[in-house]
């Protein structure tokens, strides 16, 4: 279950927004060639961390890890080509180029630069089952498909790690399954994947390691049927204390 | 000294013009987040009507205020709600600017076939009235040009402190959906700001008319003029135009005093640019909040 | 990349190349006055094309491009005039050069920090630079801004002035297009197109926003500077006021909105549109051009935001049946 050594590490990171501490002294490691998940309530700090793991914000204390490498400080453009991709939740695609464009350029700036790139898209495409959409303009797809072009497009960076921002946010059950299915085929490809999801049955079914965040701090961390009989994760969602 | 101190007293005459130039171009920037380059020629527009009714009718400058302002409101009533609005909803913020720099165009042509493109001015009886302030001179028209663009700075601050309009316009600027679920008529209320900003540019011009000569191609320097104002002293209020005027005035007057009289169009070039990567939020730090 | 671009757009390559082959046959039939308006067709397509690498592509609209034009002749002609060297030929070549290198040298040094500024305030800050400089222009000694310069006369005994400059247009904007041409179908054009479309996005997937951004604007900077260049030596005297043009800056975008913004056909086809209208159907009316102008400008935004590409792409989409 747990492979390798850790891919991504963050060590202590807080961040501070004025007054308000944001994320506070979070600690965990995400390992190489897994599936974690990040859940907590909204205003957790989910968002955040990935914000200061991609560089769009700068740390207030602690410090991110990838491999070997330590990247915070790093710009985004930066973090990105050493191979760390991301989902966003709000899907932003390049909204008046076509499906393939949009992939394309993926492709172009990715980690490894523009090798291969026509196999690349086309492979992308078919991960995310926009083959037969690839030439249309993206600002006319569909929720459910605009989430696909921003798994495609983050796969064609040919990362290492996936950040995915919820991705299944607003979909019926049948597409989250299929998003799900997509996120196992991108780890069997080998990309580590570190999810944010609020639908906790898809987390729980595809996740190795869940770690949960409240008020911008960890409370939890383990496998899926630990953390969900953790009295603190059922308090943190219910709003009950906790026990002890 | 007391010529330092008469290129400051000249450099706040200015100034107080450019606020009240500026103060509509701040207001729709504000209200609307369009950027409307018919604006110059709006003032320019008031200068002319103000010259027309001074050649034509004897009217002194002053007076006309009041038609000028009538005239112009409907002018910019009709204008947004018949056009601007049109290009907002249609496409882009930028495509918007186009259309209102394409009216301006249009608007320019105007009037150099009805008026041509010679240098206008507008010299009332008491033009050549001077008083002495100790070391200082003063003409009765730069003083009574400050005190009716200071009056009518007032007039708006108050309208729009005080009265039911003003307060649905600074509500629509900070939240038009929210204003929008509050029953008001946004787009009426664009309207009448687009009018209050045309009344407003229009006055300005009238005043203008007495102080500096005029002609067409001005209006791009006047437009120009209210962006920097608005640089400088911030977005969609009075003060905020009072303070970037009187700043503006003071510079150009101290640049072309202190550096040399072909500068001063330069140099506020150079601070508009100098402000827009520094301080992109204005000196009070309520401007350009998406400038970057 | 490029082969594949090539082969990409190989038709549209085979029509630039008849197009240019009927432009430079061309003087043999056309009346002097008829070879005038070519050259300011070559010039206004070049001025559109090179704005559309920064303003199309990557979505930076500059309101101020004529700077570059006033820039680029005005160092060519002061170095032309106090340097002359052997030949006038060679004078102006030299000119020409480091007018242009001008150009890319002075774009490059503002291109960072004016970058930073996005949408409106780009624009607006551009136009401000373009005053700036007319202004030191007119104020520094060496280049006579208000005074002019006369620009040495390089055109041979055996050829018609016009038709002399005529060909440099031909190969000046030839070589614009063939510019503008790499650049689109190059990694740089991507990375461009997907900072015009969502520059935050952009820096997500790893494309060097700000490096792309500046190479942008210098080659935009540096072919608008050599066009600029080419007019003022057919003009063959020039005035702050002749080339620091706020006209020529505002045509720009105009011929790109009117072709098609981001493409490269649709400120070829906008400039040909505006100077057939404005030289040969409007010849006579010098005293409405800008009015005409202004409401045409009016009238693409609300009628055909897309452009006459757009148009004919959605005519036909049409006519292909029931696509999307």
């Amino acid at each position: 279950m747990s492979a390798g050594a850790p891919i991504l590490r963050v060590a202590g990171v807080s961040k501070r927004f004025r007054g308000l501490l944001a994320v506070n002294d979070v600690s965990f490691a995400v390992p190489e060639g897994s599936i974690c998940s990040l859940i907590g309530p909204n205003g957790a700090g989910k968002s955040s961390l990935f914000n200061l793991v991609t560089g769009y914000l700068p740390l207030t204390a602690g410090a991110v890890w990838f491999r070997d490498r330590r990247i915070d400080g790093q710009g985004t453009t930066a973090i990105s080509r050493m191979g760390i991709a991301r989902a966003f939740q709000i899907a932003k695609p390049f909204p008046e180029l076509s499906v393939r464009d949009n992939v394309r350029i993926g492709a172009l700036f990715g980690r490894e630069g523009p090798r291969d790139v026509a196999s690349v898209v086309r492979d992308a495409l078919q991960l995310t089952g926009l083959s037969d959409h690839a030439g249309q303009q993206a600002n006319s797809l569909t929720v459910g498909f605009l989430r696909r072009l921003e798994l495609a497009r983050a796969v064609a960076t040919r990362p290492a790690l996936l950040l995915a921002d919820e991705p299944c946010a607003g979909l019926n059950p049948t597409e989250t399954e299929e998003i799900m299915g997509i996120l196992r085929q991108i780890r069997a490809n080998g990309v580590t994947v570190l999810l944010v999801e609020h639908d906790m049955r898809a987390v729980m079914g595809i996740s190795e390691t869940i770690f949960v965040l409240d008020a911008g701090a960890k409370i939890a961390e383990g496998p899926p049927d630990a953390i969900a009989r953790d009295p603190r994760v059922v308090a943190a969602y219910l709003g009950a204390p906790a026990e002890g | 000294m007391s010529l330092i101190l008469q290129t400051i007293l000249d450099g706040l005459v200015l100034g107080g013009l450019y606020s009240l130039a500026a103060v509509g171009f701040s207001l729709i920037f504000g209200v609307m987040n369009v950027v409307n380059l018919t604006h110059g020629v709006i003032v320019l527009i008031g200068a002319y009507l103000a010259y027309a009714f001074w050649h034509g009718l004897g009217v002194d400058p002053l007076l006309a205020i009041p038609l000028v302002m009538a005239a112009l409101f409907a002018f910019g009533y009709v204008y947004q709600r018949g056009l601007i609005q049109l290009a907002v909803d249609r496409s882009s913020l930028l495509a918007s600017m186009l259309v209102t720099f394409g009216v301006a165009l249009m608007l320019r042509n105007v009037l150099v076939l009805v008026f041509s493109p010679d240098f206008k001015s507008v010299t009332p009886s008491y033009a050549f009235t001077v008083f002495f302030l100790g070391p200082v001179t003063i003409d009765l028209v730069r003083l009574s040009a400050l005190g009716a663009s200071l009056v009518l700075l007032c007039v708006l601050a108050g309208v729009l402190r005080w009265t039911a309009v003003g307060r649905v316009i600074r509500a629509t600027a900070q939240q038009d959906l929210a204003a929008r679920l509050c029953g008001v008529d946004v787009r009426h209320v664009y309207g009448i700001t687009f009018g209050v900003s045309a009344a407003f540019a229009g006055a300005s011009g009238a005043i203008i008319g007495i102080v500096v000569p005029f002609s067409p191609p001005d209006e791009a320097l006047w437009t120009i003029n209210a962006f920097v104002v608005v640089t400088l002293g911030g977005v969609g209020s009075p003060s905020g135009a009072l303070l970037g005027g009187l700043l503006l005035g003071l510079i150009s007057t101290l640049t072309s005093q202190l550096i040399g009289p072909q500068f001063p169009n330069a140099m506020m070039f150079l601070i508009l640019v100098v402000m827009l990567l520094l301080r992109p939020s204005g000196l009070l730090g309520n401007a350009f909040s998406g400038s970057r | 990349m490029l082969a594949e671009g090539i082969r990409a757009h190989r038709w549209w390559i085979v029509a630039a190349a008849v197009g240019f082959a009927v432009l430079l046959t061309a003087p043999a039939y056309l009346t002097p006055f008829q070879v005038r308006v070519g050259q300011l067709f070559l010039f206004s397509a070049g001025l559109g094309v090179a704005w559309t690498i920064l303003g199309g592509f990557a979505g930076y609209w500059s309101f101020g491009h004529t700077a570059f034009i006033g820039l680029g002749a005005f160092v060519a002609g002061a170095f032309e005039l106090h340097v002359p060297l052997g030949s006038p030929v060679a004078t102006m070549v030299a000119g020409t050069a480091l007018g242009s290198l001008a150009c890319a040298a002075v774009s490059a040094v503002i291109a960072y920090p004016i970058l930073r500024l996005r949408g409106i305030y780009f624009a607006i800050a551009m136009l401000g630079v373009s005053q700036v400089f007319a202004e030191l222009t007119n104020n520094v000694d060496a280049f006579k801004g208000t005074m002019g310069i006369n620009m040495p006369n390089a055109v041979p005994a055996s050829m018609e002035p016009q038709t002399f400059f005529y060909y440099v247009f031909v190969a000046a904007t030839a070589l614009t297009l063939g510019v503008a041409f790499w650049v689109k179908v190059s990694r740089l054009g991507y990375g461009l197109v997907s900072i015009r479309e969502d520059e935050d996005t952009a820096r997500m997937l790893g494309v060097p926003t700000e490096r792309y951004k500046i190479w942008a604007f210098v080659l935009s900077a540096t072919l608008t500077g050599l066009l600029g260049i080419v007019y003022a030596h057919a003009l063959g005297y020039i005035t702050t006021g002749s080339v620091y043009r706020t006209d020529f800056s505002l045509n720009m975008i105009v011929y790109a909105l009117l072709g098609g913004i981001g493409t490269i056909v649709g400120p070829v086809l906008g400039s040909a549109l505006m100077v057939w209208l404005t030289q040969v159907v409007l010849g006579r009316l010098l005293d409405v051009h800008m009015f005409i102008t202004g409401a045409l400008l009016v009238a693409i935004v609300l009628l055909a935001p897309h452009g006459l590409v757009g148009f004919a792409r959605k005519l036909l989409r049409r006519g292909a049946g029931g696509g999307a």
